[in-house]
């Protein structure tokens, strides 16, 4: 049985989230050495393509239709759950982004199942899947034993580091007909600056008083556009009391609950305490210049030094890895 | 400055904002009602309760309408607690003790004198043994009685705290409701909502320890007591333990200083959930002396360092009480078109410390008399003479004179004595207190003062754990008088427990979201008012 | 407009999780449960819509069990007109079976929209409404944070990673509403008060089985204990290197 793994394309280039999808979908077939099949969807030839081989795709799949300029909620759903109907296929991995959560549920209602969302783990058991996944905002981890044929899976991003196993792959372009939709994307723009939201972003950045003026505040600017629009600049009370930052960017003193996989505290020192809120961070990292500051008992990881030398050198690591 | 008098720093209650005649502007909503309870508690829904039964006995229909400031039933509730169920069993008759929302029965009890390192244990006082007492959690009875109250129409309004009293001439003519999505400037914003005026015949002020509404009444009225109403601190935590604990557990001595008089509790609401907490009288010496530090003290001590050892806290909160008792109350707690339920009057029996069943006992007292003042026109003064005729006033005029018992943590009679003869002494023999709280002078603070925290949870992760999630931008509903000494902003910042002031180099520092609603600013510092529904703690099962 | 809000019952954000005795579900002890965030959104907007148009209803539809018969007065006292419980003692854990129920429930009316909210904020599983989308073979848009409508089209801005995507669809459709569409309101004491009279109707269902089975609920992984990586600028090579391969949040 294959697993059909299901890559994202944005403007005619590969996304490096379907990376991640294909050495999830590895896992179904380890032992049993079962076939993973990359498809994609698109206008036309997707560049980058080819790279997916290495990540130990047998088979790569284009299939192309006119309607695929953009993404085609109804045409892809189409497209896909009629090879998926095909037969053979024992789960269907997608990613769980804002796609992928769009796509994969009307893909797995054609298939008349539902999808198991946003995984952190999966494996092969006898002949259905065994996955987990996150609840309740993190605070548990739900496990599930997955029946249906195929499986409809999606995966949480960075969790499947993606793993190179290269394979020759064979490819295949596929033109497919799909019904006229009553759902288009007109087009794609730019999110507006500075429009996240502290409380729902997956990075927050928060700086206190050892940014020691408001205008320094722009070297954590600087660092959150490196994330690419997934990162907010928090402030701590101290700092909005002073007239530094806007309320709205405050990470609450009263314990508001900000749940980012990523909190970055800079020249926040004991102020922590301002911050319980945000112990459920997954990720604390703190950045302060005295090396006894309460912040790093309770960080993950941290960096003694100056913020100004540190955080300039993290911006510029962290667009490399996103570039 | 070597002595500090709260009372020269603190505001006088603003009458004319606080009473308003019915139809001021500024109103969005007006709702007419029969009667009006404020706050939904044991008071005020036992009151709410008994109205309901006594119309449909009547077969007549009556609106009542509850008004509870958290956004949900029990949130801003906070207890011991150990309660018996005597007025559980007037209110509804048809169920059997377990069918109440308490927890364990008490059967075995400790009392012990603490010094730093040991304990003593001391004779168990006579008043526990004939009577049976449960352990509870005040937020599951208001749940419980909430849920009662629903199922006999009474509307039950969360996330409506009163404001302001409406009147007509000297007549309570209802409320109106605080407004909420106010700015940090305390401007409206356009998601925000307006203040509602609800008018009924019969406003029940049922708002617990110092009410602002019926401290407003009775200063308006110009209603006395014989003494003035004096309060205590409660700061509690509730823990998992994974040691279970089979007793109620009570303690004097250490780690209170020699003049402060206060003690704690240990209960278990279920072997391994237990509730514990100190309890100190307000009119301490010591400027610095600080409830939530001394009770991270308490933890120390080797008696619960065993208890709570791998333990974990799951939540933390803070209350006054009001500890007066006989002479304390308010002459009549009856006027036009008002009532005072529970707490907010006072009724709390000093040496035990134990109010909720007569917070409920008023309650149902209260809806008789509001009943037949609708139905015959009988005066509401009825509700005076049915407390006074009651186990309440008898409970409470038995006790008039036991504050230092009740200082003790809860004991009553020759039990002082026996305490007195154990400890050679150290427990003097008692002020005859008849001043307030706020007029007894502290000796300030020299330097950081001995009640620096050096373990336990600090007071902003405490705020966390009382689920308080205030919003940042609320504006401050505290009153302060501008430029305190700071020495009293010092002052300040140790009586709240839930640090909402600090003293900085700029004088004195607000942080309104914190506050957790116990009262003890009202008592001491800035006067309290509520803020936008659903503000403040969010208890679960304290 | 004739709208259908699909809402549902779950634990408060802040509810700190404990695993029952049976190891595969969430202990119910002193948890508070409220309207799902997130529907919160699909309420109002229906309630805007429905303002907008001068006439119409909006419906509230909830599968749960007795207790969620609040949670549908929570939505009456916003404004809605009338709700419906889908009484379960349990919601299903397969999302397909819940999705089943729903469409059975809403087919028989045509509704100018059904809203959902994006998912719901205890099983994360994001996916109801576009299930019921295709059971019912309506447009469905997921995530809307803007939406214009005129007459029978509409336009729907939605988040993708870092940008926001612009769809047009026709109506009826099944919208799935995101935090920023709108702002909900707080119900005033008189809706509170109307919210008692209004129609609730409880009709009890049998969802199926499906094909997800829960093994366990569990515990996170423990916190381990936090280091230092270094210090300067020297060190952050080091600390990307381990958010990347040991946080795994890069």
């Amino acid at each position: 049985m294959t697993t059909l793994a299901v890559l994202e394309q944005r403007d005619g280039v590969l996304r490096k989230i379907s990376f991640e999808v294909v050495t999830g979908a590895q896992r179904l077939g380890v032992g049993g050495g079962q076939p993973v099949e990359a498809v994609v969807c698109g206008a036309g030839a997707v560049q980058g393509l080819d790279q997916v081989a290495k990540f130990g795709a047998d088979k790569i799949v284009t299939l192309t239709s006119p309607a695929f300029a953009r993404y085609a909620p109804e045409g892809y759903a189409q497209a896909l759950a009629e090879r998926a109907q095909q037969g053979g296929y024992r789960a269907l991995v997608f990613a769980a982004t804002a796609t992928g959560k769009d796509l994969a549920p009307r893909v797995a209602a054609k298939l008349g199942v539902g999808v198991a969302a946003d995984l952190t783990d999966l494996a092969a058991d006898g002949g259905g899947v065994v996955v987990t996944r996150p609840v309740y905002a993190g605070k548990a981890l739900l496990k599930v034993k997955v029946a249906s044929q195929p499986a409809v899976l999606s995966l949480r991003p960075n969790v499947f580091t993606p793993v190179e196993r290269p394979k020759s792959a064979a490819s295949e372009t596929v033109a497919v007909n799909v019904s006229a939709s009553r759902v288009t994307v007109r087009e794609i723009k730019a999110a507006p600056a500075g429009s996240l939201d502290v409380a729902e972003a997956q990075v927050i950045i928060s700086g206190g008083r050892g940014l020691k003026e408001p205008a320094n505040f722009k070297v954590l600017e600087e660092l959150a556009g490196a994330f690419g629009g997934r990162a907010a600049v928090g402030a701590s009370r101290a700092v909005v009391d002073a007239g530094w930052r806007a309320h709205a960017d405050q990470v609450g003193q009263t314990g508001k609950t900000v749940s980012p996989s990523l909190y970055i505290a800079v020249g926040i020192s004991g102020a922590i305490q301002h911050l319980a809120g945000m112990r459920t961070s997954k990720v604390i990292v703190a950045i302060n210049k005295d090396k006894d500051a309460p912040i790093f008992k309770v960080a993950d990881y941290g960096i003694v030094g100056d913020l100004f030398e540190i955080v300039p050198k993290l911006t510029e690591e962290i667009r490399k890895l996103h570039g | 400055m070597a002595e500090i008098v709260p009372a020269q720093y603190q505001p006088p209650l603003p009458l004319d904002k606080l009473i308003l005649p019915d139809g001021a502007a500024g109103a969005g909503d007006r709702m007419e009602l029969d009667v009006l309870i404020v706050g939904a508690g044991p008071a005020g829904l036992a009151c709410a309760i008994e109205l309901a039964k006594l119309a449909k006995a009547d077969g007549s229909e009556l609106n009542i309408g509850v008004l509870e400031k958290a956004a949900a039933l029990g949130e801003d509730f906070l207890s011991g607690t150990a309660v018996t169920p005597r007025p559980c069993r007037d209110l509804i008759p048809v169920l059997a003790d377990r069918d109440f929302p308490f927890r364990a029965p008490v059967t075995k009890e400790a009392v012990y004198l603490l010094t730093q390192g040991g304990k003593l244990r001391l004779p168990t006082p006579p008043t526990m043994h004939n009577r049976t007492f449960y352990v509870a959690s005040l937020c599951e009875i208001v749940r419980w009685l909430g849920a009662k109250a629903e199922e006999v129409g009474v509307n039950v309004f969360t996330g409506f705290p009163a404001a302001q009293l409406l009147v007509r001439d000297a007549t309570v003519a209802g409320v109106r409701t605080a407004a909420a999505g106010l700015d940090r400037d305390g401007q409206p914003t356009p998601g925000g909502t307006a203040p509602n005026d609800l008018l009924a015949k019969v406003t029940a002020l049922a708002e617990g320890t110092r009410g602002l509404l019926a401290q407003t009444w009775c200063q308006w009225q110009r209603v006395e007591s014989d003494n003035p109403q004096i309060f205590a601190l409660g700061v509690k935590e509730l823990w998992e333990t994974k040691r279970p604990l089979d007793r109620v557990i009570h303690t004097l001595g250490w780690p209170l200083p020699r003049d402060a008089f206060g003690g704690s509790f240990v209960y278990p609401l279920e072997p391994n959930l237990v509730a514990l907490g100190l309890v100190v009288g307000l009119d301490y010496r010591d400027a610095a002396l600080d409830v939530h530090v001394l009770l991270q003290r308490f933890k120390r001590h080797p008696l619960l360092q065993e208890l709570l050892a791998g333990g974990e806290m799951v939540e933390w909160g803070a209350k006054t009480i009001p500890e007066g008792g006989f002479y304390s109350l308010p002459q009549r707690r009856a006027g036009d078109g008002v009532v005072l339920l529970g707490d907010a009057a006072g009724f709390v029996d000093v040496p035990s410390l134990k109010g909720i069943h007569y917070a409920m006992q008023s309650g149902i007292f209260a809806a008789r008399a509001i009943f037949q003042h609708l139905k015959n026109g009988t005066p509401l003064g009825a509700y005076d003479r049915l407390v006074n005729a009651s186990y309440i006033a008898t409970d409470l005029h038995r006790t008039r004179n036991m504050r230092l018992a009740f200082r003790r943590g809860f004991y009553v009679g020759g039990f002082q004595a026996a305490l007195m003869t154990l400890t050679g002494g150290r427990f003097p023999g008692g002020r005859y207190r008849m001043h307030a709280d706020a007029a007894v002078p502290r000796r300030a603070a020299t330097g950081a003062g001995a009640a620096a925290l050096s373990n336990g949870i600090s007071k902003v992760d405490a705020v966390f754990k009382s689920g308080n999630a205030t919003r940042d931008t609320i504006p401050s509903h505290l009153m302060a008088q501008p430029d305190v000494p700071v020495e009293v902003a010092r002052f300040y910042a140790h009586v709240c427990p839930a640090g909402v002031y600090e003293a900085t180099e700029n004088g004195l520092r607000i942080n309104p979201p914190n506050c957790v609603d116990c009262k003890a600013t009202d008592v001491l510092g800035p006067r309290w008012t509520p803020r936008e529904g659903g503000s403040g703690p969010k208890y679960k099962r304290m | 407009m004739k709208i259908a809000v699909c809402i549902k019952r779950v634990p408060d954000s802040e509810t700190r999780v404990k695993i029952a005795a049976d190891g595969k579900s969430l202990d119910e002890a002193g948890v508070k449960f409220v309207l799902n965030p997130y529907d919160e959104f699909a309420v109002e907007e229906g309630l805007r819509r429905k303002e907008k148009a001068g006439a119409g209803e909006v419906a509230v539809f909830c599968l749960g069990p007795a207790a969620a018969q609040e949670t549908i007065r929570t939505a009456l006292a916003m404004g809605a007109d009338r709700g419906v419980l889908l009484l379960a003692d349990k919601i299903p854990v397969d999302p397909f079976e819940s999705a089943k129920v729903l469409a059975a429930e809403l087919k028989g009316t045509s509704w100018d929209l059904i809203l959902f909210g994006r998912m719901a904020i205890d099983d994360y599983n994001h996916q109801v409404g576009s299930l019921v989308a295709e059971l019912l073979d309506l447009p469905c848009v997921t995530a809307v944070s803007h939406l214009e409508i005129d007459g029978t089209k509409g336009v729907a801005e939605r988040e993708i990673e870092g940008a926001i995507e612009v769809v047009d669809f026709s109506l009826p459709a099944v919208l799935t509403t995101d935090k920023g569409l709108n702002e909900p309101r707080y119900p005033a004491l008189k809706g509170i008060m109307a919210a008692k009279k209004k129609p609730l109707e409880v009709k009890p269902v049998q969802p199926g089985s499906g094909t997800l089975e829960i093994v366990a609920l569990m515990p996170p992984p423990e916190r381990k204990e936090g280091k230092i990586v270094g210090e300067g600028a020297a060190a952050v090579g080091e600390l990307v290197r381990l958010l990347r391969e040991e946080a795994k949040v890069l």
